[in-house]
């Protein structure tokens, strides 16, 4: 049940004329005006293609634009889009925004708190999120999303998508070895832009009380797919094609790791009655492929990242020394010793660090968000690694190396239950 | 009761589709006869229609019930004679009821003697009545009609050797048009019913009547010259005689019917039927406020004819593919239940016999812009039986009463044309009249009630509409207007309760009058006016400053 009076009355009376719902596709935007006109077509194609009998609505949950972006959304009209000369749309497809404040940075939160509000009230069936800024999104990634919830009762689909192997490197170097590892289920994308999923985990999900965490950007994603593993929901992947690749600079490392790994550290203690007794891990059912990879040549300038490493291991050796065992900080040390071509931050002691950090963040040895941001130069130093051993290699092979830091993961587990348990 | 001697007659008129065959026998012989009929006109009065629409009665093989005819000035020996015919009419013209009969202009059965003369030698005079060939490739863009009987628009004539065209069954060859003394013989035909008193024709298949190389021989100019002949004879010979055109066509082909107002004075609205019955199940008003916003304007003394069912399938023609296969599975999910393209079942079946459903369309019928035409037995919820082949199902007799084969005939059940319906929902033991006439809240009785709604008003004969656009998508709303007049409908498509805003700044200060119990509802004012409405509720309201 959404908490009363979350929701405008202004976006009730919307809510009153749109009625119940088999398909709800929700958009969080914040000045996506370049963007967001044709992503809104490329949906309502994607709804006519493959749901094209279904009652569906699309809605906006804006965080203030000053672009535009709200009146785009609502302003282009089904019967504008016509993917196939016979294909008309049978009925009134709704497109309705509501606005709230963007201020806090948990934006994406209320963003997605009011998308399930909605989602509740319409009792729709299946819902799919939508990212504004999907530049290559395709029509069918509505139904990819959309298909196994509303005919086959899955309630959160995940989406993979092909990648060039050095894009997504928090992913394949922390998030998906760890929570694989943890939770036990191979999910690629823990947390995506887009995804779908069912009205009914939707609604238990509302329920949770998450809201008031201070989750962060991508963060409330992460905590909606750990809560469908703890949940014992059904879940599955489906294969949406190429990820349209964001520049990003280096400083957006500390906020992307707020968001994913500080989420993910922060649910390791609720949910440890679930993780601490999980061995293994199962694969998710996926449709297409699980994991396609890019090898055209991609510059990454490792020279600067081992640099960020070097600088950051000596200048928070202080913090350090609160966060990580003597044993693991000397190898560290010792790496960092080593000259550029040498330089190699094994697998084995990275995944110790992760879990190092993930205990002592439970425990809260220093200030939280300064264990986040002191992991930043850590990772890069890892990542140098990953991108050396990675350089020339096929996609089979990166998979592989993939695999096996996956592998490593799941084998150093105990290690975190010892120390977890440990620090109690 | 005198009939209605404005010749907009057809404007504000309440059409009651029988066959004559169908409706009451009165010889015994198990066929309905129109001195049977001629008993039931009180019926009729008393329902609250004002003209009749019969189907063709004329000496015909009855290979396509009866739009086969094989002799077009005379009545089928089992429905009685010409007097029965004329008597029959004259006690409609009493009852202040129309008569419409059919003119099945385009092709006749392969028994008229026309035919037979044609066919009997290519030196015949009468050869060249029908469009004969030695090949059959000739316009070859022609659609076929009935897909699942027919393979070609030509069948082969054993008798001459050669070719003849029918766009329907290879039974019903086509008249050749292109020949004059088919075009004056024809007319003959109309002048021999109008000044028997006859007050309309309802033309058949009339977009067909011409045919050209390099067309799909479809609402050709040659056509609608033929048509404007007929209209300007009409209108030279007679006063307030009326044209109804048959053209299964898009609102834009079918506009040139109209002319000027000196071809049709009234076409079916064939695309919109389906699309009420799409509209329903979507629950949502996008398919019937789109077709009518497609639909033209036409000329003041012109008119659309609406209806819900009729004789044929509800015909799925003027759909996308797309819609079909929704109405299809919506309608129709037995196979048997579809014929040609469309799905051949009654009204009451195809609404699960939900009292409400059957409410709100005949409730958007009647107040939608046209003249609404009711099939017989929609009054009373008639159901249909599948198992009869072709379109014989919606054909069955009409059930009076629950006694001796309804009330229909006296004769041996097994000598009826058609068996009656007698399943335990929709049998004549559980739907008859003589039932519903007793029950205050049966749907005769309802129909009753609606019908004289209607007539209390020409708006909804003669009014402009204006859709209004409330943001739930599940209330179709307009306004009627004729002069100082105006009456706001309020449909609920949904099968639940829906709350709705209604925009009526442009009505503000007047105060709402539901007209079936005559309550005052508020005032309209500068707020959006509130209404909230039962699952399928439909409200007519008046509305009156005061």
């Amino acid at each position: 049940m959404a908490e009363e009076n979350f929701l405008t009355d202004e976006f009730l009376r919307q809510l009153i004329n749109v009625g119940e719902v088999d398909i709800l596709v929700g958009l969080p935007t914040h000045n996506n005006a370049k963007t967001i006109g044709s992503i809104v077509q490329t949906i309502q194609s994607g709804i006519l293609r493959g749901f094209p009998r279904e009652r569906a609505v699309i809605i906006n949950a804006d965080g203030g634009s000053r672009d535009g972006t709200p009146e785009l959304v609502t302003g282009v009209s089904i019967d504008d889009v016509r993917p196939a000369s016979n294909l008309g749309a049978l009925r009134t497809l709704h497109s309705i925004s509501t606005r709230y404040s963007s201020n806090s940075s948990s934006a994406n939160g209320v963003a997605f708190r009011t998308i399930l509000a909605a989602a509740d009230l319409l009792r729709a069936k299946a819902c799919v999120v939508m990212s504004p800024e999907s530049a290559n999104i395709e029509p069918e990634w509505i139904a990819k999303l959309l298909r196994p919830v509303y005919n086959d009762g899955i309630d959160l689909v995940t989406p993979t998508y092909r990648r060039h192997k050095f894009e997504g490197l928090l992913i394949t170097n922390l998030l998906y070895p760890m929570i694989r590892a943890l939770y036990g289920l191979r999910i690629r994308e823990a947390f995506s832009p887009e995804f779908g999923f069912s009205g009914r985990f939707g609604n238990q999900f509302l329920g949770q009380n998450v809201w008031n965490d201070g989750v962060e950007g991508a963060g409330i994603e992460l905590r909606f797919t750990l809560a469908a593993i703890t949940g014992k929901c059904r879940i599955s992947q489906s294969f949406l094609g190429e990820k349209d690749r964001i520049e990003r600079h280096a400083v957006d490392l500390v906020p992307a790791l707020r968001q994913t790994v500080g989420t993910l550290f922060s649910a390791l203690e609720p949910d440890f009655p679930v993780w601490s007794v999980v061995t293994g891990s199962q694969p998710a059912s996926t449709a297409g492929s699980e994991q396609e990879v890019l090898l055209e040549p991609l510059r990454v300038n490792r020279k600067r990242l081992r640099e960020m490493f070097l600088s950051g291991i000596s200048e928070l050796e202080s913090v350090f020394q609160s966060i990580l065992s003597a044993a693991t900080l000397a190898e560290l040390q010792q790496i960092a010793q080593l000259g550029e071509e040498e330089f190699h931050y094994p697998a084995q002691l990275w995944v110790r660090t992760v879990y190092e950090f993930a205990a002592s963040y439970r425990k809260s040895v220093i200030n939280r968000d300064h264990i986040i941001q002191a992991l930043a130069p850590l990772f890069r130093g890892r990542v140098t690694t990953f991108v050396k051993e990675n350089r020339s290699a096929s996609e089979d092979e990166v998979e592989s190396n993939i695999e096996r830091l996956c592998l490593e993961f799941e084998q150093q587990k105990p290690y975190l239950l010892e120390i977890w348990k440990s620090k109690e | 009761m005198p009939l209605n001697s404005d010749v907009l007659w057809y404007k504000d008129a309440i059409i009651y589709q029988v066959h004559v065959r169908t409706f009451h026998d009165s010889n015994g012989d198990g066929i309905g006869d129109f001195q049977g009929l001629e008993q039931k006109l009180d019926y009729l009065q008393e329902l609250g229609i004002n003209a009749i629409w019969l189907m063709p009665f004329f000496p015909s093989p009855l290979r396509d019930d009866g739009y086969d005819i094989a002799d077009y000035n005379s009545v089928h020996a089992s429905y009685g004679t010409l007097e029965d015919f004329q008597k029959f009419m004259e006690s409609a013209h009493e009852r202040g009821i129309r008569v419409i009969i059919e003119f099945v202009a385009n092709h006749t059965s392969d028994q008229h003697p026309w035919f037979q003369a044609s066919r009997s030698s290519r030196d015949n005079p009468r050869r060249d009545w029908y469009v004969w060939s030695d090949t059959d490739t000739r316009y070859k863009e022609t659609r076929i009609i009935f897909l699942d009987t027919e393979k070609s628009n030509w069948a082969w004539d054993p008798v001459s050797k050669s070719f003849y065209w029918h766009r329907f069954f290879s039974h019903q060859p086509d008249l050749n048009y292109d020949n004059p003394v088919v075009r004056e013989e024809m007319w003959k035909v109309m002048k021999f019913w109008l000044e028997m008193g006859v007050d309309a024709f309802r033309l058949d298949a009339v977009p067909y009547l011409v045919e050209r190389e390099g067309t799909n021989c479809e609402n050709l100019p040659e056509t609608h010259a033929i048509l404007k002949e007929w209209r300007r004879k009409l209108d030279e010979h007679f006063q307030d005689r009326m044209l109804l055109a048959e053209a299964n066509q898009w609102p834009a082909d079918l506009r040139p019917y109209f002319g000027d107002g000196d071809e049709f004075h009234m076409a079916f609205h064939f695309p919109l039927m389906p699309r009420m019955f799409m509209g329903l199940k979507l629950e949502d008003r996008k398919p019937i406020t789109e077709i009518l916003q497609q639909t033209p304007e036409i000329p003041p003394s012109c008119q659309w004819s609406l209806f819900l069912r009729n004789h044929d399938e509800l015909t799925l023609e003027m759909v996308t593919d797309m819609e079909r296969d929704y109405m299809y599975d919506m309608y129709a999910e037995n196979k048997t239940m579809r014929l040609n393209l469309g799905i051949r079942r009654r009204l009451a079946p195809l609404l699960e016999n939900d009292r409400r459903r059957i409410e709100l369309m005949n409730g958007m019928l009647m107040s939608l812009p046209g003249t609404p035409i009711i099939y017989y037995g929609d009054e009373i919820g008639m159901g249909d039986n599948i198992n009869l082949g072709d379109r014989n199902g919606v054909r069955t007799p009409m059930q009076w009463n629950g006694e001796w084969n309804g009330g229909f005939s006296s004769a041996a059940p097994e000598r009826l044309y058609a068996p009656l319906i007698q399943d335990p929902v929709y049998g004549y033991q559980a739907v008859n009249v003589l039932r519903q006439k007793a029950s205050g809240h049966s749907l005769f009785n309802w129909m009753q009630s609606i019908m004289s709604v209607r007539r209390s008003s020409a708006v909804f004969g003669r009014g402009s509409i204006e859709f209004l656009h409330p943001a739930n998508h599940r209330i179709l709303a307009y306004v009627r207007r004729l002069e100082n007049e105006a009456i706001l409908v309020v449909n609920n498509l949904s099968y639940s309760a829906q709350a709705v805003e209604l925009d009526l700044r442009p009505y503000k200060g007047n105060i709402l009058i539901e007209m079936f119990g005559k309550n005052i509802f508020p005032r309209v004012s500068d707020l959006p006016y509130l209404l909230t409405m039962g699952p399928y509720q439909f409200y007519w309201f008046r509305l009156r400053r005061i």
